[in-house]
């Protein structure tokens, strides 16, 4: 059976001899790029691999391929040395002195079913048939979410912050300019405009500055993702995804800011408009 | 009247903007206080942990204790690490996943961690807990139990409780063993929602049905002097373990763990420091516009140049003083809730805090808030240096 299995710890002890030498080929094995980067390992090269710093029951293998590995937000800041062995070479190499070959066991087994939606039923059955083994879905056996989690909803704490302090200043702003269109209002009063109409055209006119202001911090927040994004994969090294601007995301932020928008320049109006126009207009 | 009185009075005869303003700048500041704390908040809090416990060199098979597997033998080389001379004391800590029976529910699941002391200076050092209500536990059948398990089972000092500990594998069918609480205790790296027992190796072999073995977790040691020429005697003598002295721990924190939270703490500094200068530079600009007419008038009074242009700086002082200091009740309180939220990340020990405060955060918190104030004002400030006054006096007139 070629299965592939993930070695973890397992510590590149001698590099580089000649392939050739050997009669029988070593197995293959892929190393990731990191590791690759690291030691100087190419496609091809041999490399013995040991359980223990002291290179104890070393085996030797060829590097067949270099691979990058999957971005795992768990591991951010270190490098992913990794090995992956077809299965029994793996077993084969770690099984202690006296073991017997087949009683080793795996930490895991992952199934990926013909329908993912029979994922629950399966993952009921198996448990009922098969006591002793835990199954779960993939979505639950990844206890590494939990952290992320926390992160979003600590992100989600300083975003409210965050919107609270741009409505306090939003709200000021629009005070101001409301205020400083005073007399052009008391105008429109005397002339006949109903408080309701001059109301309607300043909401209308919220609506279209805060959508503007939407547009312009949806750009900025795609320019910053690009530059977040290019920063933080160089300094950690990874393929990982800092920031995405996914639909949702902008939707939410549209949601939020052009209601808020045109509330605030609403509510800033409303006690000018209480006035009477002879008022508003006065020099 | 002094520029500073001159500015609070113009920002009194418009109290509905000032106070915004004011709120504003506080709600931005308690941000920036909070990014300041978090900056170096894990660090702090993580270095105060270590040098708390008393233990100066930390042994273990891997990188992380409980990660990465049990050192073999391990009465053996606690032993021989006693013996050295750069050694004060020793203290072997092995861990055991355990249930406390408890009258018709289900177990408790709770982790025992038992000690032993090694060398001369045993008696002398501080045990990995601390004792908070009744004594220490000494011997083979007594305990101590953190708050945690004393809330649940109402138990004090002086309770008996039934454990099944499981020390070789996890699914050991052992049978259950009557252990005497001595009193209750506080474990400083155990997480949040952890209930924890704590005693003697013997206390935890007595636990485990006598199967403990000889493996140890970790080994922590007190040294004499320089912890880094502990680590290289540890080193000398056990090739195959992995010591490390408390600044290695936190050294290695920066450098992974900590890493997206120091990250994340200045890309906040820099947004809410830009954010607030750009929100009170509009302000202040607005502000300055509409009263364009009454500053060319006080210019024609005779009112320097200098003199208008530190009322706006004052005035940018005031709103920004004002919301910075009650940024300070703000941020601490607003970090007392981001903290409790990070804490429920998984493995996190209650005692470690994220948003940490200190004279460093403040200080610079102050100087940030000061140079948003001297920024966000430039703008304005230019504009009232370069009025023409009889021009605004006149547009002023016929406008």
């Amino acid at each position: 059976m070629k299965l592939v299995a993930a070695l973890v710890a397992l510590l590149a002890v001698a590099a580089q001899a000649a392939a050739q030498n050997s009669t029988t080929p070593p197995p293959d094995i892929l190393v990731s790029r990191h590791l690759a980067e690291a030691q100087g390992l190419d496609v091809g090269a041999v490399v013995r691999l040991a359980t223990d710093a002291e290179g104890t029951r070393a085996r030797e293998f060829r590097v067949a391929g270099i691979y990058e590995p999957t971005p795992d937000p768990a591991q951010l800041g270190v490098a992913p040395m990794g090995v992956r062995l077809h299965l029994p070479d793996l077993l084969e190499l770690t099984r202690p002195v006296g073991v017997p070959a087949g009683a080793e066991y795996v930490a895991s087994i992952n199934v990926a079913l013909e329908d993912p939606d029979e994922a629950r039923a399966f993952a009921r059955d198996v448990n009922a048939r098969v006591p002793g083994v835990l199954a779960r879905q993939a979505g639950e056996a990844a206890g590494s979410a939990g952290p992320f989690r926390v992160l979003e909803r600590f992100h989600l704490a300083i975003a409210v912050v965050t919107i609270v302090a741009a409505t306090v200043f939003l709200l000021a702003l629009t005070i101001m300019l409301v205020d400083e269109r005073r007399e052009t209002v008391g105008v429109l009063r005397l002339i006949g405009l109903p408080a309701r109409r001059v109301l309607v055209q300043i909401l209308i006119e919220g609506l279209l500055v805060a959508a503007a202001g939407a547009a312009f911090g949806l750009v900025l927040a795609l320019a910053s993702e690009v530059l977040i994004n290019t920063f933080f994969q160089w300094r950690y090294d990874t393929a990982l995804v800092f920031v995405a601007i996914t639909p949702d995301v902008a939707a939410t932020c549209v949601a939020i800011a052009v209601p808020l928008g045109a509330s605030a320049t609403v509510v800033a109006s409303w006690a000018l408009l209480r006035r009477g126009g002879l008022r508003l207009a006065r020099r | 009247m002094n520029a500073l009185g001159f500015a609070w009075r113009s920002l009194v005869r418009q109290p509905a903007r000032a106070t915004l303003g004011v709120l504003g700048v506080a709600a931005v500041g308690a941000l920036l206080l909070d990014m300041l704390m978090l900056s170096q908040g894990l660090i702090v809090s993580m270095q105060d942990l270590l040098d708390r416990g008393g233990w100066d060199v930390r042994v273990s098979a891997g990188e992380l204790p409980r990660a990465s597997g049990r050192m073999q033998n391990a009465g053996a080389a606690a032993d021989e690490i006693a013996r050295l001379p750069a050694v004060r004391s020793v203290l072997l800590v092995r861990f055991a996943d355990a249930r406390l029976e408890r009258d018709g529910r289900r177990p408790l699941p709770v982790s025992f961690e038992g000690v032993a002391f090694y060398g001369d200076a045993g008696g002398t050092q501080p045990v990995n807990w601390l004792v908070l209500r009744g004594r220490d536990a000494t011997g083979p059948g007594e305990v101590v139990v953190n708050e945690a398990i004393a809330e649940t089972l109402g138990i004090e000092a002086g309770s008996q409780i039934t454990l099944r500990a499981s020390c070789v594998a996890e699914r050991e069918a052992l049978p259950p063993t009557r252990l005497r609480v001595t009193g209750v205790a506080e474990f400083p790296f155990e997480a949040t929602s952890e209930n924890t027992v704590g005693g003697s190796i013997e206390a935890l072999a007595r636990a485990c049905g006598g199967n403990a073995g000889d493996d140890a977790d970790l080994i922590l040691v007190g040294a004499q002097d320089d912890p880094d020429v502990t680590v290289a005697a540890i080193g000398a003598i056990l090739p195959g373990v992995y010591a490390a002295t408390n600044a290695d721990v936190v050294g290695r924190l920066q450098e992974t763990g900590f890493t997206y939270f120091r990250q994340i703490s200045t890309v906040l500094t820099t947004v809410t420091v830009s954010f607030a200068a750009l929100l009170i530079a509009v302000l202040l600009t607005v502000s300055v516009n509409q009263r364009l007419g009454e500053v060319a008038a006080l210019r024609a009074l005779g009112f320097t140049r200098a003199r208008v242009v530190k009322d706006v700086l004052s005035e940018s002082a005031l709103i920004v003083g004002a919301g910075g200091l009650l940024s300070l009740p703000l941020g601490l309180l607003l970090a007392s809730g981001l903290d409790r939220i990070l804490k429920d990340m998984p493995g996190i020990p209650a005692s470690l805090h994220f948003f940490v405060f200190e004279t460093q955060a403040l200080v610079l918190h102050v100087a940030l808030l000061a140079a948003t104030a001297l920024l966000a004002a430039a703008y304005p400030m230019r504009v009232v240096s370069r009025l023409p006054i009889a021009a605004t006096l006149r547009n002023e007139v016929i406008g």
